[in-house]
């Protein structure tokens, strides 16, 4: 468990983390969201007791990560932003290191095989770790974490440099530790906590902006009602088609991207579904939609949402 | 503690640098013996271990340079200050290592305590001492490199600060000895690493000069631990 209260960080004048209050029951798995420089590592790093508070506190388990530093992190994995590793050791030897900062004293070989295991580090197991590819030492960064099986994972952007397979393994197996463990993980990638995490905590410019599962949030961050398309015929004469449908808003051309076909990008007024409208109307006049798909938003956008239906004064 | 300890210690031996240094120390033992004692007839090995001791001036920055810069720019130091030992774990671990190889170092010189209680009269207590003293000596350069180690990020800029600090210490002895002002010669004579050493190399246990030796290392040791901390309270 993780209970963080009013947590503040100043470097000089920067406010890199301000006021930031949550809690983090067991087996839930929580996605930090936010832009680079928000103050998600920030915050990770008083978590874990690497860097102190200005002011306010982080519990985990219940013990104060300041006024008892030792018992607090013996119930704390955790992987930062970039893996600390020595270079100069193997894959085995750095575990092995691990187990002994953590004390971790019984069958020691079975425990590091197990982890060896579960991060898919066996074929590399005697390896030195300077001469591993980034995704791999990003796996040896997170088999550290798991040393000694503790309660609390706090894993600060874990995908990180993997490639797509290997993506979907992490992901699964961050599930997979997150049910009998508490886990906050931090990413800038949208749908990466979507497809993890049961509880979103969006972040930015060290505060948080919203804190609720990925299906609430949905409603807010849904501006996928923007669609691309590529429309078979002359450019005026779509364009005049596309301005004629009712609850459309903006018609933007795209230019022309395939012989005789033109590109547009449209967004209908309010929350209103206008492809059935659009089709009929474009199939009438003779100009069939060669592609039509939804402009995904950029995680910028979806900050200029939150932030605007915080100021819009939206009740929570 | 003992987790870092090891730690360190095999890194110096994965890396030429525990090789390199104790190279040099036994090197430079050994041949000094032998140019300095066995081929002049002289059982009086003081010169010899006062010469280890500028060398060591010279050689302990090698050992001390990456001890604590290096972890600051690898990032190495997040998985050590979030494991469960405290800061003083951290570092005496690492100060302890790099003694340790200094102490390996010198089993490469049991040649000359072998040489000098078969070949010569005098007295073992004296042998004794001058280990003792070099160890002691060893341990304040240690801690004065490892505290300088943990100023900077930079491997190189820790070496140069502490070359420009043990050799400079060698400097003020030196002209100071020469010097006739006397509250110099008293004051410096006082804080000073080397004049100390002297004591201990004629097979006397000073008191002073023990609590001298210790306190300094202890000093260091503390002042590293604040530095430490204090870049995470930043």
């Amino acid at each position: 468990m993780i209970e963080v209260n009013n947590l503040v960080k100043h470097f000089g004048n920067k406010h890199a983390v301000d006021g930031i209050s949550f809690k983090v029951e067991e087996g839930e798995i929580v996605g930090f969201l936010g832009p680079n420089g928000a103050g998600k590592s920030t915050t990770m790093n008083m978590i874990t007791g690497y860097i102190s508070a200005t002011s306010g506190s982080a519990k985990i388990n219940g013990i104060d990560i300041l006024e008892d530093p030792i018992a607090a992190k013996r119930h704390i994995g955790y992987l930062p932003e970039q893996p600390p590793l020595y270079m100069d050791m193997t894959v085995n030897e750095y575990l092995d290191f691990k187990c002994d900062l953590n004390k971790v004293k019984d069958k020691r070989k079975k425990h590091i095989d197990e982890i060896c295991e579960l991060t898919g580090l066996t074929g590399v197991y005697k390896r030195m770790i300077k001469n591993l590819s980034k995704g791999y030492k990003q796996r040896v960064g997170l088999a550290q974490a798991l040393i000694g099986n503790p309660e609390v994972l706090i894993l600060d952007e874990p995908t990180v440099g993997l490639d797509p397979i290997q993506i979907i393994e992490i992901r699964n197996l961050i599930k997979d530790l997150g049910k009998k463990r508490t886990v906050i993980l931090s990413s800038h990638i949208l749908s990466e906590v979507q497809a993890i995490c049961e509880r979103m905590i969006v972040i930015n410019s060290g505060k948080i902006v919203a804190d609720d599962t990925p299906e609430n949030l949905q409603y807010e961050i849904d501006i996928d009602r923007k669609l691309a398309l590529r429309i078979a015929g002359s450019p005026d004469k779509v364009e005049a088609v596309l301005k004629r449908i009712p609850d459309m808003q903006t018609v933007q051309f795209m230019g022309e991207k395939e012989a005789g076909a033109c590109d547009f990008i449209v967004e209908p007024r309010g929350r209103i579904d206008i492809r059935k409208p659009l089709f009929n109307a474009l199939a009438q006049a003779g100009c069939p939609i060669l592609l039509m798909s939804p402009v995904s938003a950029t995680l910028e956008e979806i900050f200029i949402k939150l932030t605007s239906a915080k100021v819009g004064g939206r009740k929570e | 503690m003992f987790a870092i300890f090891k730690r360190e210690l095999r890194s110096f031996y994965t890396t030429p640098i525990g090789f390199v240094f104790s190279g040099i120390v036994i090197l430079l033992m050994n041949v000094g013996f032998y140019v300095m004692n066995v081929s002049v007839n002289e059982s009086d090995v003081k010169p010899l271990f006062n010469l280890l001791l500028i060398g060591l001036a010279f050689i302990v920055p090698i050992l001390t340079m990456r001890l604590l810069s290096e972890d600051k720019k690898l990032k190495t130091d997040q998985l050590l200050l979030t494991a469960p030992i405290t800061v003083t774990d951290v570092v005496m671990g690492k100060f302890l290592a790099a003694l340790a190889v200094f102490v390996i170092s010198l089993v490469g010189t049991f040649l000359i305590p072998l040489v000098l209680a078969i070949y010569s009269v005098s007295e073992p207590w004296a042998i004794v001492g001058n280990y003792f003293a070099i160890i002691s000596a060893a341990s304040c350069f240690i801690a004065i490199g490892l505290f300088i180690s943990s100023l900077t990020e930079s491997q190189l800029v820790a070496s140069i600060l502490s070359w420009a600090v043990l050799i400079g210490m060698l400097f003020i002895d030196m002209v100071v000895a020469t010097s006739e002002i006397l509250i110099f010669k008293v004051i410096i004579g006082w804080v000073s690493v080397f004049s100390r050493f002297s004591n201990f190399t004629y097979g006397l246990f000073d008191l002073s000069s023990i609590v001298y030796y210790l306190s300094v290392t202890l000093i260091f040791i503390f002042l590293t631990v604040r530095m430490v901390d204090k870049r995470r309270y930043a």
